[in-house]
């Protein structure tokens, strides 16, 4: 990851060497006098200090942003190389831009710089002169592309930082800059470039579980506004100003806006139905190519269980009888905040075709299965077999195993597409046999043992009362399942959603044993780590629960033909394996409603155990050891288990959803022509009911109405002044045309006004040759008939486009409701001390929370009247 | 002339300035006179503008200006260069009405005592006697008020705002009507005393005359060329019926919502950061006694605020004093004015603030 002399950092050094200074002096001077002469040599010195503060802010924004990505990427490795791009591209082109050349050259010159980066960084050896691409280069570039697209596909959240995926994550940063530069510099559009930032944002925000993190969101925050301030400095003409310079309640404005996204983000997640369902659940992964899905053991687990539909579509077929576990990985390490596989590449050895189980089975009887299975689309490193696989043949690519965990793993493929066949050895199980295996655990290796540290005290306490009064290991194991599938426990996807203790660990142990509420995790966990705690040997499995049958047969040579099952996403599962010294690795099933208990874990001594919980009723009459003559474990299909475990019957969620979107968009759109509409009505009753006081609503309709059609009432604006306005401009057409009528209505309507408002209260249009012509209050009918004669005259006289605003979008309305927003932080107008009832002195002025308060009821009230 | 002499009158208190609010609802307190009809208060109206009309060409807004002041109690400045008609004016609308009028030339050497009056002592009485000045008549024309002296000029504006005269420790008071129509030159300031604003303020409002157009020059070459058009003005109402109108505009009545948009065109001038000095609440006073002649004027029995607006410029022009910066930036009086009218709300559209509802 050195950094060459590249032309474009060599020249954007030497640039800001030597023409900072001058350029920073050259820039004040312009802002004073309003630009340099164009001299030749202002020409050549360069365009000043603004295109390197603002390449300064794009770098700082975009790096910032890239911060995020730590999570995505493990560690820190990957961070030099994208600080050298971005800082590159962005010092390019602030060079090229200082030289005052067009706008098409800079983000040319951009991309050449980005090219020469990326060259030097990763592909030095293939390159000519270090930087310049070959065709050597390009075929390492589709090696490298094609390695990424394979992370992107396969792998799970933290992934490894391989050469491909850092050099796509440098590559689209540095086409980000030009973008953003783009934006800010001959496209004047600064606030636009907020999306390439969040673009950056967006992909930690989704894959990550802990979202994008404070360090990230700040420094892109603080980048943005960098951007911002450049170009209202540099460039204050441009659209960015706007008027909010002008006038001094900018701040005032800004809380506002602030106030109401907030609001409005905390009201719609509360009204949002929910995160953790529907079409797109919270956490899930965007999948473009169809179906993928990286059964990342842990993490995914819960988003696997929760999609709406069945993606990652495993078939296969055995003649164990009955579906059998599939099996992926095993987690055995329960320290940590996060428990993940142990991949343990050092010890894995390559080759399928014979795998050592590691423990040397003493049973009798040994069963054999035999499983073919089709992976499809489903995409893992890990491959899926039932327990315990003694060789796999028909796999493409190469594999490795690990001896511990019996975990098969691809080194330079996966699972997609793959076809194959599994040769399956266990012990033949009964609880007879397990409760004859009390020796203590030889050989086994010590991480399986472990007990974590800081086990919170309720799991250890909850471990103890459980197993009070069990003699041996399988007494103690069946009295852990026996309480996890107890009624007290009931299974739920959402639950830990939403208490905040979805995922894994010891400290959502804690919590899922205090909610007894989990899934397949929560439970196979807890028995895990309890079982440690009481000194037998665990570990989670994690793969697929028994599938559903799909009615096919599929024939294997030597068998004859299998029933065939399917498992999707859906199925994905998580138990717990307990060790037996002499038996192995024996499987449990403490997760009701999911999965079969296996036959040698079906206590009949255990009423109170699995037989109660709802979903699982069927399974215990299958679980009885008579038909079990060959598998161990013993699975038992249970056909509805997907179903009954999803949400009931099917609710066409994407069709409901849309027809809401559509309504909700009509109800929006609909709303302002709505509210206006029952102003107007309002008005016109308060004016019917009252007729005395019905110049006052006529009034506020009438400047309403003309504010509608484009004429907007001035403060200043007294009656008289607003009617010759308005009879002056064309909205009312011409004198002595058609609109006379509605002319004379605007005419007695402002006479009205001006007698009920200013004239004497009391007296009735005797005042000598008033202008209303004796009509001293007309009835609420006749003000209805001249607002109604005024309307359709403004809308005549209209064009089609000033009609349509009028309807939809009436002006009046906003201002309306800006002003019943603005008035809590606008200071009162006048500070006359009104007439205080108790007679006191009232203070010039009251203090500042009072006024506000008063101010904010005023506008309450104010919204509320008319 | 008729010399109407009154014994001590003490009034201390300037009632209007006690209870502002109350001027209104005390109609004809002061003059005990009863208000006049509608329609002959308009009848009345026409005849006096007609009238001035046939003397002063194509200046009917400065005659109706003049009328308006007249009505409302005030005293009117006239100023302008010269010879475009200020004494012209004065001396008709003092013809148009049968009242006394006087005519004082104001020179350096005029003594306060030639404006007031003086005591004199009487040989056969063997008592001093008031001999009462030019001031006591109901019309008094003051031509270049600026040319006498600081004294002098306060004699008169004393008489002006407290509508008596005090010689030798006894007031005497004067004819209503009383109303001061003083002209003065802006541009031969040599030798002359200009008006301190304190003075400036006593008038209710100053109006210029400004060139007339060119036809109502040719016509005024035309008619004016051999007689004096002043000799065939008539009196048109009598002293009783002007009081009687004044009686009316009195009457006419002030909402709330007015003298509240008074107050804020008032508060406006003074927080302007383009005025030194702002409006004064005498003016305050002046502008909404303007404003009720003006109604009256209309036709109207109560104020409306584009009354206010119309009297706003003649009556606060001459008082508030423009910042030297704004000065400087080619700002007048007026145009401040002007641009102040043209922010403060009405109060119409009670919902909101007044900024930001323009684009």
């Amino acid at each position: 990851m050195t950094l060459t002399d590249t032309p474009a950092r060599g020249g954007g050094g030497t640039g800001s060497a030597g023409d900072g200074p001058d350029a920073g002096r050259d820039g004040a001077g312009r802002g004073e006098t309003g630009g340099t002469p164009g001299g030749p040599a202002g020409r050549i010195r360069g365009a000043g200090l603004e295109p390197w503060a603002m390449a300064l802010s794009v770098a700082v924004a975009l790096a910032g942003a890239a911060l995020g990505m730590n999570g995505v990427l493990r560690g820190w490795a990957w961070y030099p190389p994208v600080l050298t791009t971005v800082f590159t591209v962005a010092l390019a082109t602030a060079a090229l831009r200082s030289l005052r050349l067009p706008g098409v050259v800079v983000s040319l010159g951009g991309f050449l710089s980005l090219a020469a980066v990326l060259t030097s960084t990763f592909f030095r050896p293939s390159s000519i002169a270090g930087f310049i691409p070959s065709a050597e280069t390009l075929g390492q570039l589709q090696a490298y592309l094609r390695r990424a697209n394979e992370t992107i596909l396969g792998e799970s959240t933290p992934v490894a930082p391989n050469a491909g995926i850092v050099l796509l994550i440098c590559g689209v940063l540095g086409l980000l800059v030009v973008l953003v530069d783009t934006l800010c510099g001959p496209l004047a559009l600064p606030a636009t470039s907020g999306l390439g930032i969040l673009a950056v944002l967006v992909v930690p925000a989704l894959v990550k579980p802990q979202s994008v993190g404070w360090p990230a969101f700040t420094a892109a925050a603080a980048g943005y506004l960098m951007i911002l301030a450049c170009s209202h400095w540099f460039h204050p003409g441009t659209g960015l100003r706007g008027d909010t310079a002008r006038t001094p309640g900018q701040l005032r404005r800004a809380g506002v806006l602030g106030a109401m996204a907030l609001a409005l983000t905390l009201l719609v997640q509360a009204v949002v139905p929910g995160f953790d369902q529907g079409a797109f659940p919270q956490g899930s992964r965007l999948t473009p190519w169809g179906g993928a899905t990286g059964l990342n053991p842990m993490i995914s687990l819960g988003n696997s269980l929760r999609s709406p539909s069945g993606v990652g579509r495993i078939t296969y077929a055995s003649n164990a009888g009955s579906a059998p576990y599939l099996r992926s990985v095993t987690v055995d390490s329960f320290d940590g905040d996060s428990w993940s596989p142990d991949d343990r590449d050092a010890t894995r050895r390559p080759g399928t075709g014979a795998i050592d189980p590691g423990t040397d089975v003493t049973a009798d009887e040994q069963v054999r299965t035999v499983t073919a299975v089709n992976t499809g689309q489903f995409t893992s490193p890990y491959l899926p077999v039932p327990y315990a696989p003694a060789s796999v043949s028909g796999l493409t690519g190469r594999w490795n195993w690990d001896p511990a965990t019996l975990s098969i793993k691809g080194i330079d493929v996966n699972s997609r597409d793959q076809q194959y066949v599994v040769a399956s050895v266990a012990p033949k199980l009964t609880p007879a046999v397990l409760d004859r295996a009390t020796e203590q655990p030889r050989g086994l290796p010590d991480l399986f043992t472990r007990v974590p540290g800081n086990v919170p005290a309720i799991v250890r306490q909850t471990a103890d009362t459980v197993t009070a009064g069990a003699g041996t290991e399988y007494a103690k194991a069946m009295a852990i399942q026996a309480y996890l599938r107890s009624p007290a426990f009931t299974y739920s996807l959402q639950a830990p959603v939403q208490n905040g203790y979805d995922g894994n660990g010891l400290s959502v142990l804690a919590d899922f044993l205090a909610q007894k509420s989990g899934y397949c995790i929560h439970f196979s966990s807890a028995m895990a780590v309890m079982a440690r705690l009481e000194g037998i040997p665990s570990r989670i499995a994690v793969g697929y629960a028994p599938g559903r049958p799909t009615g096919s047969t599929v024939s294997l040579a030597g068998l004859g033909a299998l029933p065939e099952y399917e498992v999707d996403a859906r199925d994905a599962h998580a138990w717990p394996e307990l060790y037996f010294q002499g038996l192995g690795w024996v499987a449990f099933e403490p997760t009701p409603s999911r999965g079969v208990v296996p036959g040698y874990a079906t206590e009949a001594a255990a009423p109170s155990g699995a037989s109660t919980n709802e979903n699982n009723d069927g399974l215990v009459p299958s679980a009885d050891p008579k038909p079990t003559t060959s598998a161990a474990p013993l699975p038992v299909p249970v056909p509805a288990a997907a179903g009954g475990t999803a949400t009931g019957p099917e609710i066409p969620w994407p069709l409901l959803y849309g027809a809401g979107g559509v309504l909700l968009a009509a109800l929006l759109l609909a709303t302002p022509a709505l509210a206006r509409a029952g102003l107007r009505r309002r008005r016109l009753r308060a004016a019917a009911e009252d007729p005395a006081a019905a110049a006052g609503p006529a009034w506020a309709e009438l400047r309403d109405l003309a504010a509608d059609y484009g004429l907007p009432p001035r403060g200043s604006d007294s009656p008289r002044l607003f009617a010759a306005r308005l009879l002056g401009s064309p909205l009312l057409g011409v004198p002595d045309g058609v609109d006379a009528p509605a002319r004379g209505a605007v005419e007695t309507l402002t006479a009205e006004r001006e007698r009920q408002r200013y004239g004497r209260p009391g007296v009735e249009g005797q005042s000598p040759g008033a202008a209303g012509g004796g009509s001293g209050s007309a009835s609420g009918n006749e003000t209805a008939e001249r607002i109604a004669l005024i309307r359709g005259s403004l809308r005549a006289n209209a064009r089609w486009a000033a009609r349509l605003r009028a309807g939809w979008l009436p002006p009046s309305l906003f201002t309306r409701w800006r002003n019943a927003l603005a008035r809590p932080f606008t200071r009162p107008l006048r500070r006359v001390p009104r007439p205080a009832p108790d007679n006191r002195a009232t203070p010039q002025t009251p203090n500042g929370a009072a006024e506000t308060r008063s101010g904010f009821r005023g506008a309450v009230r104010r919204l509320r009247r008319n | 002339m008729d010399f109407h002499r009154r014994t001590t009158f003490d009034e201390t208190v300037d009632e209007a300035m006690a209870a502002p609010q109350q001027a209104a609802h005390v109609p004809a307190a002061r003059t005990g006179q009863e208000p006049m009809d509608p329609a002959e208060f308009s009848r009345a109206c026409d005849r006096i503008l007609a009238g001035i009309n046939t003397v002063i060409d194509g200046k009917a807004e400065a005659a109706k200006l003049a009328l308006t002041v007249l009505l409302a109690q005030g005293h009117l400045l006239l100023e302008d260069v010269p010879g475009v008609g200020k004494t012209m004016l004065a001396k008709t609308l003092a013809r148009t009405i049968d009242c006394t009028v006087s005519r004082i030339q104001f020179t350096p050497d005029l003594l306060p005592s030639d404006v007031t009056g003086v005591s004199v002592y009487n040989q056969a009485t063997r008592m001093f006697e008031f001999r009462p000045g030019a001031v006591f008549a109901n019309i008094v024309i003051g031509d270049e008020i600026n040319r006498a002296s600081a004294k002098t000029q306060s004699a008169l504006l004393e008489c002006m705002e407290e509508h008596q005269v005090t010689v030798d420790g006894t007031s005497y008071r004067l004819d209503e009507p009383f109303m001061v129509v003083a002209t003065q030159n802006p541009i031969e300031m040599e030798g002359t005393y200009p008006l301190p604003e304190a003075q400036r303020d006593r008038f209710m409002a100053r109006i210029s005359m400004g060139y007339p157009d060119r036809e109502a020059e040719l016509e005024m070459l035309e008619t004016h060329q051999s007689a004096s058009p002043l000799a065939a003005v008539s009196a048109v109402v009598t002293a009783a019926q002007v009081a009687a109108m004044i009686a009316t505009v009195q009457q006419v009545y002030v909402s709330r919502a007015v003298k509240e948009y008074t107050v804020a065109l008032g508060r406006a001038t003074r927080e302007s950061p383009l005025l030194r000095l702002g409006a004064s609440p005498r003016s305050m006073l002046q502008l909404l006694r303007a404003a009720k002649a003006t109604a009256a004027l209309e036709g109207r029995d109560f104020v409306l605020p584009d009354d206010v607006v119309a009297v706003a410029e003649p009556v606060l022009a001459h008082r508030i004093i423009l910042d030297r910066k704004a000065a400087g930036t080619g700002e007048t009086p007026q145009s401040v004015i002007r641009s102040i009218l043209a922010k403060v709300p009405v109060g119409e559209g009670a919902a909101g603030p007044p900024a930001g509802r323009r684009r």
